[in-house]
């Protein structure tokens, strides 16, 4: 196939589209985690670094913002940035220096690489003269798709495994090694969740999913596969080592865990890393099961104004998103944390067996 | 032994490990030692707690609850603009920063007897002490030098007991900034100074952050102060 330069400005816009939003939501995540942390602790959370605020630039301006308690801090994320990149680069002594500098890159990267294929809009043309130039909002239809994202997420356990193992701290290896164990386990669960959607939709590609959740609520995946939207909820926080399976931070027994050692932006970066993988956890849950970007009225709306159509799908998209990062923390500021134990018991005799018995269901139902 | 008492998870294995020694069937559970037979955790679960997912919904609701309730933070320096009269008043009995006290004619209350200086467990109060000047008729000597080095001072209030003419006293100051060392040690005209803004007399022992000398309503601590 001949690649005009049309093509890939064409290409650019998802591209510019999924880098942009992850790059900049990470803040606000940061923001909206200690805020709802703090909401549900009878506290107020970060108040004073904002644009509105008792230190902020207006009021120095002598002009009341009024109400406070809410937004008053929407600058932190701001401040928490600056100290980050401001810190001195620390490497502990007897660290393996090029593993401590690789892990959160390997943290980092594999989230964001998981952004390639999932479909954020839908497909639009564009009419130019008397070319009709067709945007996908897709950054690329693999079609391997959902085989991707299980690639290189688990690519991520690699990040957690290096900083663990180069920090030359038992604390940050005792994390390393019980994310690697967790990731692993859980991830035989998801696969098998992930079967059954393949089997749901009869195909791998996340293009395909999302279309044949067209034409209404009734056709999303969370209403025909219920079992497999919650376990795999459940896979996802684990997989991305969550509240209640954070056993690889798990700041009351390993200091911090892997990321001990880390401070700067390595810790800045790992930080990232984990928001940008819920995310993308969140956006493949919108995907399978809440219908993608469908949303009512599409069908209408895109008949007469495709690219305002293909905007609100971004839009709703997005939202999809929120919802599940938003119940992932609530989630997290709501329950403990799990014994090791109990984490192993439920991968593996919990997810596991369930998995497997909803993908035989699933075999039997689509039977042709 | 423990199929006996009906709910036996850990029971069977325990049973055979001399479990009655220990003293724990009294809990009905043939529990030997250990924290897994901490009769604590031996209570019986009902089904719906055993299936964990109803359980795990009704945090949820109790955190979803709390996401809207009415916080406890104050605002301590009143910056809560839906209440701004909110902010942190110290008890009565609170020791703050220090304060020095005058006399009737304006002059420093102080006599430099070094009794402060002398109770002070961390040493912080440097007093040089001299005549009074002629004018001066109630008394023979006046501190010259008086400094306090607040980031020696522990706040015990000590040197506010020891003082016999009532001259030095701690209001309720707390959210004093400095930005650098020297300028937490306090001089002499510094803690006359706060005591003009803080304290009155000692039946106004407040400070309050609008700059408005003066008692504020609450409970007063024992002993007048």
């Amino acid at each position: 196939m001949e690649i005009t330069i049309a093509d890939v400005i064409l290409k650019l816009i998802p591209v510019a589209l999924v880098i942009g939003a992850l790059l900049n939501v990470v803040p606000l995540l940061v923001f909206l985690e200690r805020k709802i942390c703090a909401w549900i602790q009878d506290r107020v959370g970060p108040s004073r670094v904002g644009i509105i605020g008792p230190d902020s630039p207006l009021e120095i301006l002598g002009i009341n913002t009024g109400y406070t308690r809410i937004l008053g801090g929407l600058m932190q994320p701001l401040a928490d940035a600056v100290k980050l990149f401001t810190k001195e680069v620390f490497v502990p002594a007897g660290a393996d220096k090029f593993l401590f500098t690789m892990g959160p890159f390997f943290a980092l990267l594999p989230a964001m690489l998981a952004w390639v294929v999932i479909p954020i809009g839908p497909d639009f043309g564009v009419e130019l003269g008397d070319t009709v130039y067709r945007v996908q909002l897709q950054v690329a239809d693999l079609n391997v798709g959902i085989l991707w994202i299980l690639a290189v997420a688990s690519l991520s356990a690699y990040g957690i495994a290096f900083g663990g193992w180069a920090s030359n701290n038992k604390y940050a290896l005792l994390g390393g090694v019980r994310a690697m164990a967790q990731m692993i386990s859980y991830e035989i669960g998801m696969g098998i969740v992930i079967l059954s959607m393949i089997m749901q939709y009869d195909s791998v590609s996340l293009r395909d999913m999302v279309y044949s959740q067209a034409h209404g609520f009734t056709h999303w995946g969370i209403f025909h596969q219920p079992l497999a939207f919650v376990l795999f909820t459940v896979c996802a926080f684990a997989e991305n080592n969550r509240l209640p399976f954070d056993l690889a931070e798990c700041e009351a027994e390993l200091v911090g865990g892997f990321h001990t050692e880390y401070n700067s932006m390595g810790f800045g970066m790992f930080f990232q890393g984990e928001y940008i993988a819920m995310a993308a956890m969140g956006a493949l849950i919108a995907t399978m099961f809440l219908g993608g970007w469908h949303y009512p009225g599409y069908g209408i709306l895109n008949n007469f104004l495709p690219p305002l159509a293909a905007a609100v799908g971004l839009l709703v998209f997005s939202i999809k998103v929120m919802a599940f990062l938003l119940f992932s923390m609530w989630v997290r500021w709501t329950l403990p944390r799990f014994r090791w134990d109990q984490l192993m018991s439920i991968g593996w005799r919990g997810i596991v067996p369930l998995a497997l018995a909803n993908l035989l269901v699933t075999a039997f139902v689509h039977l042709k | 032994m423990a199929s006996a008492h009906g709910h036996d998870d850990h029971g069977h294995g325990a049973a055979v490990d001399h479990s009655h020694d220990h003293g724990a069937d009294d809990y009905g559970h043939g529990a030997g030692r250990g924290t897994d037979h901490d009769p604590r955790h031996q209570r019986t679960q009902t089904l719906m707690e055993k299936m964990y997912f109803p359980e795990i919904i009704k945090g949820l609701g109790h955190t979803f609850k709390k996401l809207f309730a009415k916080k406890f933070t104050i605002d301590y320096d009143g910056t809560d603009r839906t209440n701004p009269d909110k902010f942190h008043i110290p008890r009565p009995g609170y020791r703050g920063e220090h304060y020095l006290k005058k006399d009737e004619d304006g002059h420093v209350k102080c006599v430099a007897c070094f009794m402060c200086a002398a109770a002070c467990p961390s040493e912080c109060i440097h007093i040089e002490g001299a005549p009074t000047p002629p004018d001066w008729k109630n008394r023979e000597r006046y501190p010259k030098r008086f400094e306090i080095d607040m980031l020696r001072c522990i706040y015990c209030g000590y040197c506010e007991e020891a003082c016999p003419v009532d001259a030095i006293a701690l209001s309720t100051t707390y959210n004093v900034v400095s930005e650098r060392r020297e300028e937490k040690i306090y001089d002499r005209d510094r803690l006359l100074e706060d005591g003009e803004k803080y304290g009155l007399s000692l039946s106004h022992h407040h400070y309050r952050p609008d700059g408005v000398p003066g008692a504020l309503p609450g409970p007063k601590a024992p002993g007048g102060h």
